[in-house]
């Protein structure tokens, strides 16, 4: 009995932690390119969340809402990309630290006024029935979570390594004068890590809003912990985000089994205190010597 | 044709009428935020019975017929809000009487106000103890002598006895007590282990599991309960945690009953939690079935009204319904809009007043700061248990669908009565 307990937990802590490395993965998108991170990044999820929930309910179907609700949080991030990032990027100023997150309070006033402050079911074809696996339950919706996360992450790092365009991002994220030097246009690629973390921002949204349901609050608790999972795996490792974020995921299912749901959060936030005192690149990030 | 007049005052009502021959009634709830369906069916509910008032030329005040004029205030469900709604009816001088408030924390930041300056208030339908027993005498301090807030919905005293009665009638040995971090949810947390132990200690908790307002992840606390070994989950809190609880047990193949206050009837706790919520168990004091011409006639007066095809929260809305036709028999029998004679009138009505819940008779009497029943117009009788079946909740029992047909056509017994046995 015990046994099963601990692989319960373990199981279903590490899939909602999948979606922590989702939106930590977003984070790293946009830092690879220009050492910037979107603080704003958690309105995104709800609102495309609302903005998916609302081509449902004019009756697209499920499969078109998906594109639909990528492209949408695509949009989104580029308009964070151009309202709250380029500016002060080119004035090389800390800037975009304040505007990401006006922008995002800004977002989460407008569904507040469009969508209300109530928590929404949000509907989804795929069911919500229990899989008895191995002495563990698990929802296909869960399972859809985990299949959803890794493969818009191993698209993402395939497009990276295999296309043109993806190894001008890698060039950029590498050194990005000496890309500019090269003819590769680092505005633009800018352009394309915020428009891709974006997305990846929606999806998270779409995924995870038929277990928790759809509010403008909604993404405000996982935010942070994608932030620590982003943190303590480092900003570089899309292999480590995943890891982590499964780890922390598990780690906070079991903390609130054993020590009492209040306790939920706290192994979390050591981890982070820990990460950030002795290895502050992050578990898995390179230490990176920069020349002067 | 009588419809159609009906709405057109309602409209007329909801603009406002000309001020002087009024009697200027407030409705206060919060009409926005996760609260927001049981406050906007209990002013809607009010809303529907004025118009009917209205509509008849309005209430016989003396010699003279006056309309019923609304003041509507949106609390939000926040405790300051709440407290300077208060002040701000306190502050109206022509005042004839509040009816509203849906959060047990709102009724505490408020109704102090309007106590000190002694504006009638039909509390309606928040249901959490501390609302009247705040008046009440202490161990440490004295009650108020002269108390003008009532209430008028099923005090989580009468809920809780019944949520552990239908586990003890359901021959469950062994439960897990669930509850919301909130006052809400702790004090229905004491009001269940408290009928537990006064109902003869026939349930075993064994466990008891806390949530804070917004989680959305319970399965720790479900597994604990499931490994325990509990037969049913008692539970206190509000509609979308509800939901999350039910989809947990989902989720982790929990089948036992949940069983809890009457916030399990909240349409986002039905909405939220889909066919996962079929089956469970809440105190109502009015299911949306019409077993009476006048449930038939409140429930198509609603829906043609308000424009749905379910009413949010229809306990809300019935209560707001009959706690404007109290009021109203108050202002009558007073022959004034004068707040503290209304109040008077409402300690020692005349006649009964027929409404949706039942006709009740005399459902107030003078204020006793060792009884806050005096104030309160709900007994045992009046409630049922409702079960949630397919996005709607249905009566529990089958007998309590003929109890309260029956109790809605007769009067119900004077309180005088009532309080012997």
């Amino acid at each position: 009995m015990n046994a099963s307990i601990i692989g319960q937990m373990a199981v279903s802590g590490a899939l909602m932690g999948l979606v922590y490395a989702l939106i930590a993965y977003g984070f790293q998108l946009t830092y690879a390119t220009s050492k910037s991170i979107n603080f704003g990044q958690g309105e995104l999820v709800m609102v495309s969340a609302f903005f998916s929930l609302t081509l449902t309910n004019l009756g697209f179907s499920y499969w078109f809402m998906v594109p639909g609700g990528l492209l949408f949080g695509a949009l989104l991030g580029l308009v964070v990309e151009r309202a709250g990032v380029r500016l002060a990027l080119e004035q090389k100023s800390e800037g975009w630290i304040l505007l990401t997150i006006i922008i995002g309070l800004f977002f989460f006033s407008a569904a507040e006024n469009i969508w209300g402050r109530d928590d929404r079911p949000f509907p989804t074809p795929i069911s919500a029935d229990p899989i008895h696996f191995l002495g563990v339950d698990v929802t296909r919706l869960e399972l859809a979570v985990a299949v959803g996360v890794l493969g818009i992450m191993g698209l993402i790092e395939l497009f990276k390594r295999r296309t043109l365009l993806g190894k001008a991002f890698e060039a950029v994220s590498a050194d990005r004068d000496a890309a500019e030097l090269m003819g590769i246009s680092a505005t633009r690629t800018v352009m394309l890590s915020y428009g891709l973390s974006g997305a990846v921002a929606a999806l998270a949204g779409i995924l995870v809003s038929p277990i928790t349901t759809v509010g403008p609050t909604m993404a405000s608790a996982i935010i942070l912990k994608a932030f620590s999972v982003a943190v303590v795996a480092g900003l570089d490792s899309g292999f480590g985000v995943v890891l982590i974020g499964m780890f922390l995921g598990a780690l906070e299912s079991l903390s609130s089994y054993y020590l009492g749901s209040g306790w939920r959060e706290a192994p979390g936030l050591i981890l982070l205190i820990l990460a950030l005192a002795v290895r502050p690149t992050g578990v898995f990030g390179k230490a990176i010597i920069r020349k002067v | 044709m009588l419809r159609q007049t009906l709405y057109g005052s309602l409209i007329l009502a909801a603009l406002g009428l000309q001020a002087g021959d009024t009697v200027k009634i407030a409705l206060t709830g919060p009409f926005s935020g996760g609260s927001a369906p049981m406050g906007t069916s209990a002013r809607d509910g009010s809303k529907l019975a004025i118009g009917e008032i209205n509509a008849a030329g309005g209430i016989q005040v003396g010699a003279k017929k006056m309309k019923i004029e609304i003041i509507e205030r949106d609390d939000e469900a926040k405790n300051e809000r709440g407290a300077l709604i208060a002040q701000e009816l306190a502050a109206m001088s022509d005042l004839t009487g509040v009816i509203g408030t849906v959060n047990t924390g709102v009724c505490m930041a408020g109704d102090k106000h309007l106590q000190e300056k002694g504006i009638t208030k039909i509390i309606c339908p928040a249901a959490g103890s501390a609302s009247m027993t705040q008046w009440a005498n202490k161990p440490d301090k004295p009650g108020v002598k002269d108390n003008s807030i009532f209430r008028f919905a099923a005090h989580d005293g009468i809920q809780a006895a019944m949520v552990v009665e239908e586990a003890i009638n359901r021959k469950f040995t062994k439960v897990a007590v669930v509850f919301d971090s909130t006052n809400y949810g702790v004090s229905g947390r004491d009001d269940m282990l408290d009928q537990i132990k006064k109902q003869g200690n026939k349930l075993e908790v064994v466990a008891q599991e806390k949530f804070n307002i917004g989680d959305k992840d319970m399965t720790a606390q479900l597994l604990r309960a499931k490994s325990a070994g509990a037969q049913a989950i008692l539970i206190w809190g509000i509609g979308p945690e509800l939901a999350a609880v039910s989809n947990g047990m989902a989720k982790i193949n929990l089948k036992v009953p949940l069983i809890g206050g009457w916030t399990l009837s909240m349409s986002n706790y039905i909405d939220n939690a889909g066919k996962n919520g079929n089956g469970t168990l809440m105190p109502q004091t009015f299911i949306e079935e019409p077993i009476t011409p006048k449930a038939k006639a409140f429930i198509d007066g609603y829906h043609k009204a308000f424009k749905v095809g379910r009413i949010p929260s229809p306990v809300a809305a019935a209560q707001g319904y009959d706690a404007v036709y109290i009021m109203a028999a108050a202002v009558k029998q007073a022959g004034s809009t004068d707040t503290k004679k209304v109040k008077e009138a409402l300690e020692d009505l005349k006649e009964p007043v027929p409404g949706v819940i039942a006709t009740w008779n005399r459902p107030y009497t003078k204020w006793d700061p060792a009884d806050v029943t005096t104030h309160e117009a709900f007994r045992r009788e009046q409630t049922v248990m409702g079960m949630v079946k397919d996005g709607r909740v249905v009566f529990g029992n089958d007998a309590d669908r003929e109890r309260l047909r029956k109790s809605a056509l007769s009067a119900t017994p004077a309180k005088a009565k009532a309080k012997k046995k």
